[in-house]
C-alpha cells in the first residue's frame, strides 16, 4: 500500500513538473480565442461599407472602440491580478496568456477603430501609445523567451553577491598590492578602485558599453606606465595582474547588467506608457464627445 | 607633552579591535609609508603625508609634508591647529583622525583615534543587491514614470485645450493661429471649410452637444430643405435594426436624424467636400412610392431599368389656347409648342438650297459651309448651357427683314413688334412709293441670288410683285410666303391699323429642370451623336436624347462603366438651380476629365 501511494506522490511530481509556459497554457487556447476576435473584427471591417471613408465615428468605430478601451482596463489589471495572490479557476498563468494574446488582438481591433483615419492629433496619438505599450510587451515576450539562457550560461554557478565579492576581494588586494607604490602610481589603482561597477547610465546598462571604465583605463596606465626591468620584483607587475583580474570579474558582472537590463527594460516602457495610453484614452474620449 | 594613537580596526563580524599605541615625542609622521607612526595603509594618502606635533598652550598643528592637503572639521587645508581640549577630526583619504585631549591618567597625552572610515574601494561600499543589479539604479521608478507620463499626457492634451477653449474669444476678435484645441481634431477640414480650421466652436457650439444644422445655417442662410421635414420622415420609411438603434441612441444624446453633417461628413481631410453617397438619396427614393403619395418616380440607380426616363418639362398648348408647361416623359414622345416654325432637317442638309446659301453667304459672316449646330446655338461663358437662340444674330443673315434702301444705309422690319412693321409699312408707301419695297419671304431667297449682301434686296424680284398700296404689304408680309409667316404663326386681330400679331415663341432654355446636364463636360461628344436633329422635320420634335443614350456610359454610382456616377452628378439635393456640388467641385478643381473614363472617350470617337 505504502509503496503504490509513494508511486502515485512520484508520478504525479513527474507530471506536475512539465512545464507548460503561459503561451502554450490549455493548448493555445487563448491564441485561438484572439484570432477568431482578430478574424471576426476584419471580416466586419471589410463588409462595412462607411462612406466617404472609414473612421471611429461609424457604428463599428463606437463598437470596436468601447470593445478596445474595456480590453485595455482589463489588460491593465494583470498589475493588480499578479499582486493578489489567490488560488482559483483564473490562474495567474491563464490570466497572463490571456493578457498576452488579447493583448495582440488588441492591434486588430484597435487599428480598425481607427479605420486608418490619422493625424497629429490626441487620437492617433492615444493609437500610437498603445502600439509602443503593445510592442514592448512583444518585446519582454521575446527577451523572457530568449535571454535567461544567456544570462545563466554568463552567470556560471556563482550569484550576483559572489560576483561582486569577486571584485571586493580583488580591489583588497590591489589596494594591499600598491602600498608601497609613490602618489602617481598609487592615483592610478585609485582609479581602478574609484570604479563604480554599476556606475554608467542607462545606455552602458543595455550596449554593456562603458567607455569611462577606471579599469581599463587604469590598467593602460599601467601599461604604459615604465618599462620594467625582467627578472627584478616590481609591485606594479602584481598589481597589473590583478588589474586584469578585476577587469575580467567586471566583465561578466556588466554582461549579466546588460542581459538583465533587456530583460527589465521593456516593463520601463510598457507600464508607464500603459499609464500615458489610458490618460490619453481619458481625454479622447473626452475631447471626442466634448465636440461632438 | 605625549600621544596617544588607537588604531581602529573592524572585524568581519562589526567589531571594532582598538589598538593603542604611545608615542612619548612632540611630533608623529603621518603617512603611507609603513614607517610612518601613524601608518595609513590608504593609496589616497602619500607615503609621507603631514606630521601632526604639539604647539604650546594646548595645541596640536598638523602641516602637510608632501604639498597635498588635508580636512579639519569639513575644511580642506595644508596647515592647522587645534585646540586639544576642544579636539578636531582631520580626514586624510579615506582615514579619519580624532584628535582629543585624554583623560584619567593619559591626561596629560593627546589621543588621536585612527580608523579608516571610506571603503577601500566603490565595489566595497555598501550595496543593496536588488538595486544595484536592475534597471532601478539607473532609471526613475515606473511609478515615477507612469505618474510623469499621465500628467504630461493631460497637461498638454487636456487642460491646454480646455483653457483655450474657456479664454480664447469666439467672435471676430480670435486670432487666425493654432489653438489648442486643434489637438482634438479628429482630421483636417474640407477645402470649402478651412478657414474654420482653427475655430472649432463655429460648428462645435456647445460643449457635449453634436453640431446642429443651427451652426450649419449661420452661414448657409439661403439653403432650403429638400422637402417638408415630415414628408421627408416618412419617405425614409421605417429603419432597419442598425439606424434605429442608431436613432434610438442618438435620440437619446438629442441627437435628430435628418442632419446636415449626416450627409455633408467634416473632418475628412483637405479634399473637396465628399460628394453625397448615393446611398442617402436611394434610402427614401428606391421605393418611396409605396410609402408617401408622389408624382415622383421610385429609382434605385443611373443603372437601366433603375432610373426613370427622362420627363423634359414642355410647353403644350391647352384646350383653351393658352401654353402651359408639363413634364413628359420622352417615351412618351412629347410634342412641344413653341410658336416657332423651324425644321431642323432642312437647316442641317449638306445638299440643299439651304446648305447652299450658306456657303454662298462665305467665311466673312461666320459661315461658309453647310450649317453647323454652332451657326445658331452660341454656349453661353460657363459652357454648360447655351444662350437663347436670337433671331437678328442666328437668322437674320439670311431671313432678311430688309425692305428699303436710301442711300447706302437698308432699312429693315423690326422684328418682334408687328404694330411696328405695319407702321413702319403704311410711311413707306405714304412717302410716295417710287420703288417697291421688299416684304417677301425665303421664297425670294434662291441659292445663286445672294452674291453680295446687298443684293438680298432684290429690286428685280420684288418689283415684279408691284404690290401697289400699304395694306396690301402689310398682308403679304403676314401672309403665307410673307416674311413674318415663314417662322412665326400669325392670327388676325381685326384691328384695321395692326391687322395681324405674331404668336410670341417660347424656346425652353432648360428641359432637365430636376436634374443638371452639363455641356462642357460632354465635349467628346458631337450635337448630334446625341441630339437626332438631322431627322427632326419640326420644331415641335423635342430633341433630347433618352436615358438609354446616357446609360452608354454612365452607370450607377458603384457600376463598371465608364462613368460611374452618383446621383449628386445631376441632381442636387437642395434644388438651388445651380450645377450640384460634384459638377461645382469638378469644375474648381479642373479635374473635367475625373469623370470621363478612356473608354468613354475611345467610344465616343470625334465624327458627327
Amino acid at each position: 500500500m505504502a509503496s503504490k501511494s509513494m508511486r502515485q506522490a512520484t508520478q504525479g511530481r513527474e507530471r506536475a513538473s512539465e512545464h507548460e509556459g503561459f503561451l502554450r497554457y490549455q493548448s493555445y487556447k487563448w491564441l485561438k480565442i484572439a484570432l477568431l476576435i482578430a478574424l471576426m473584427t476584419t471580416l466586419i471591417y471589410a463588409f462595412n461599407d462607411v462612406k466617404p471613408k472609414p473612421n471611429g465615428g461609424t457604428i463599428y468605430g463606437y463598437t470596436t472602440g468601447t470593445i478596445g478601451v474595456l480590453l485595455i482596463l482589463w489588460l491593465t489589471m494583470l498589475g493588480v491580478r499578479k499582486r493578489a495572490i489567490a488560488p482559483g479557476r483564473w490562474s495567474l498563468k491563464s490570466w497572463t496568456s490571456a493578457h498576452v494574446y488579447l493583448g495582440l488582438a488588441l492591434v486588430v481591433i484597435g487599428s480598425l477603430h481607427t479605420g486608418f483615419d490619422l493625424g497629429w492629433n490626441i487620437h492617433t496619438l492615444a493609437y500610437v501609445l498603445m502600439l509602443l505599450v503593445i510592442g514592448s510587451g512583444v518585446f519582454g515576450i521575446a527577451a523572457y523567451a530568449s535571454l535567461p539562457q544567456a544570462l545563466s550560461a554568463n552567470r556560471g554557478e556563482t550569484t550576483q553577491i559572489q560576483m561582486l565579492d569577486n571584485v571586493r576581494m580583488l580591489d583588497r588586494m590591489l589596494n594591499e598590492a600598491a602600498q608601497p607604490l609613490p602618489a602617481d602610481q598609487a592615483a592610478i589603482v585609485q582609479m581602478a578602485l574609484h570604479d563604480d561597477p554599476f556606475g554608467g547610465g542607462l545606455i552602458s546598462r543595455l550596449t554593456g558599453r562603458y567607455p569611462k571604465c577606471g579599469t581599463r583605463a587604469a590598467l593602460e596606465a599601467v601599461r604604459a606606465h615604465h618599462i620594467r626591468e625582467e627578472g627584478v620584483a616590481d609591485p606594479l607587475d602584481h598589481v597589473e595582474v590583478l588589474l586584469e583580474r578585476r577587469r575580467s570579474s567586471l566583465a561578466r558582472i556588466r554582461k549579466h547588467l546588460r542581459l538583465k537590463a533587456l530583460l527589465e527594460i521593456w516593463l520601463y516602457v510598457h507600464v508607464p506608457l500603459t499609464f500615458a495610453l489610458i490618460a490619453a484614452l481619458f481625454v479622447h474620449i473626452v475631447s471626442v464627445f466634448y465636440y461632438w | 607633552m605625549s600621544f596617544i594613537v588607537r588604531t581602529v580596526a573592524r572585524t568581519a563580524d562589526g567589531r571594532d579591535i582598538v589598538r593603542p599605541k604611545s608615542f612619548d615625542k612632540a611630533e608623529l609622521s603621518i603617512g603611507r609609508s609603513p614607517s610612518c607612526d601613524i601608518h595609513l595603509p590608504d593609496l589616497a594618502v602619500t607615503l609621507d603625508h603631514a606630521v601632526i606635533r604639539a604647539a604650546p598652550g594646548g595645541y596640536v598643528e598638523i602641516a602637510a609634508t608632501a604639498g597635498l592637503p588635508f580636512v579639519v572639521d569639513g575644511k580642506s587645508t595644508e596647515h592647522a591647529r587645534v585646540s586639544v581640549s576642544d579636539g578636531a577630526i582631520v580626514r586624510i583619504g579615506s582615514h579619519a583622525l580624532a584628535i582629543e585631549a585624554g583623560e584619567g591618567e593619559d591626561k596629560r597625552s593627546t589621543i588621536v583615534t585612527v580608523e579608516r572610515v571610506g571603503a577601500i574601494s566603490n565595489a566595497s561600499e555598501e550595496k543593496e543587491e536588488a538595486r544595484v543589479f536592475s534597471l532601478a539604479a539607473v532609471l526613475p521608478s515606473k511609478r515615477v514614470l507612469a505618474w510623469a507620463g499621465v500628467l504630461l499626457v493631460l497637461a498638454i492634451f487636456l487642460a491646454w485645450p480646455l483653457l483655450s477653449i474657456n479664454l480664447q474669444p469666439t467672435d471676430q476678435t480670435r486670432k487666425v493661429a493654432f489653438h489648442a484645441d486643434e489637438l482634438w481634431t479628429s482630421g483636417k477640414l474640407s477645402q470649402v471649410h478651412a478657414g474654420l480650421e482653427n475655430n472649432c466652436q463655429a460648428c462645435h457650439v456647445k460643449a457635449g452637444e453634436s453640431v446642429r444644422d443651427t451652426a450649419c445655417a449661420a452661414c448657409h442662410k439661403t439653403v432650403h430643405d429638400h422637402a417638408q421635414p415630415k414628408l421627408l420622415m416618412q419617405a425614409k420609411g421605417s429603419s432597419g435594426f442598425i439606424t434605429g438603434t442608431k436613432h434610438l441612441v442618438g435620440g437619446i444624446f438629442g441627437i435628430a436624424p435628418g442632419r446636415c453633417v449626416e450627409c455633408h461628413t467634416e473632418h475628412q481631410g483637405r479634399t473637396q467636400m465628399p460628394v453625397t453617397d448615393q446611398k442617402f438619396c436611394t434610402n427614401c427614393h428606391l421605393d418611396m412610392s409605396s410609402r408617401i403619395r408622389t408624382t415622383l418616380k421610385d429609382v434605385g440607380d443611373f443603372d437601366v431599368d433603375q432610373h426613370p426616363q427622362f420627363a423634359p418639362t414642355i410647353r403644350v398648348m391647352g384646350g383653351d389656347g393658352l401654353p402651359t408647361f408639363r413634364r413628359v416623359s420622352l417615351d412618351a414622345n412629347p410634342k412641344e409648342s413653341s410658336g416657332l416654325k423651324f425644321p431642323h432637317d432642312m437647316h442641317l442638309s449638306t445638299t440643299n438650297g439651304v446648305a447652299q446659301m450658306a456657303r454662298t453667304l462665305g467665311k466673312g459672316d461666320g459661315y461658309g459651309e453647310p450649317l453647323q449646330c454652332a451657326n445658331c446655338h452660341t454656349r453661353e461663358t460657363s459652357g454648360s448651357t447655351f444662350v437663347a437662340v436670337n433671331m437678328e444674330r442666328a437668322c437674320s443673315a439670311c431671313h432678311s427683314l430688309a425692305f428699303d434702301q436710301i442711300g447706302g444705309t437698308i432699312r429693315t422690319l423690326r422684328h418682334g413688334d408687328p404694330a411696328q412693321v405695319a407702321a413702319d409699312i403704311r410711311a413707306f408707301y405714304r412717302a410716295g412709293v417710287t420703288r417697291p419695297g421688299v416684304f417677301t419671304g425665303m421664297e425670294r431667297r434662291r441659292p445663286g441670288d445672294f452674291a453680295t449682301a446687298r443684293a438680298r434686296i432684290d429690286y428685280a424680284q420684288t418689283t415684279a410683285m408691284r404690290i401697289g398700296n400699304a395694306d396690301q404689304a402689310i398682308r403679304a408680309v403676314f401672309s403665307k410666303g410673307g416674311a413674318c409667316f415663314d417662322c412665326h404663326i400669325v392670327r388676325p386681330t381685326g384691328n384695321p391699323v395692326t391687322p395681324f400679331s405674331v404668336v410670341p415663341p417660347q424656346l425652353a432654355d432648360r428641359y432637365l429642370r430636376k436634374g443638371w446636364f452639363d455641356h462642357a463636360k460632354h465635349e467628346t461628344e458631337s450635337c448630334t451623336s446625341c441630339h437626332a436633329v438631322r431627322s427632326s422635320h419640326f420644331a415641335s420634335d423635342v430633341n433630347l436624347p433618352k436615358i438609354v443614350k446616357c446609360q452608354e456610359c454612365h452607370g450607377g454610382q458603384d457600376a463598371r462603366k465608364a462613368v460611374p456616377s452618383s446621383c449628386a452628378m445631376c441632381h442636387d439635393y437642395h434644388r438651388t438651380d445651380f450645377a450640384p456640388l460634384l459638377v461645382r467641385n469638378s469644375r474648381v478643381r479642373g479635374k473635367e476629365g475625373e469623370f470621363i473614363g478612356v473608354k468613354a472617350l475611345k467610344e465616343a470617337g470625334s465624327g458627327i
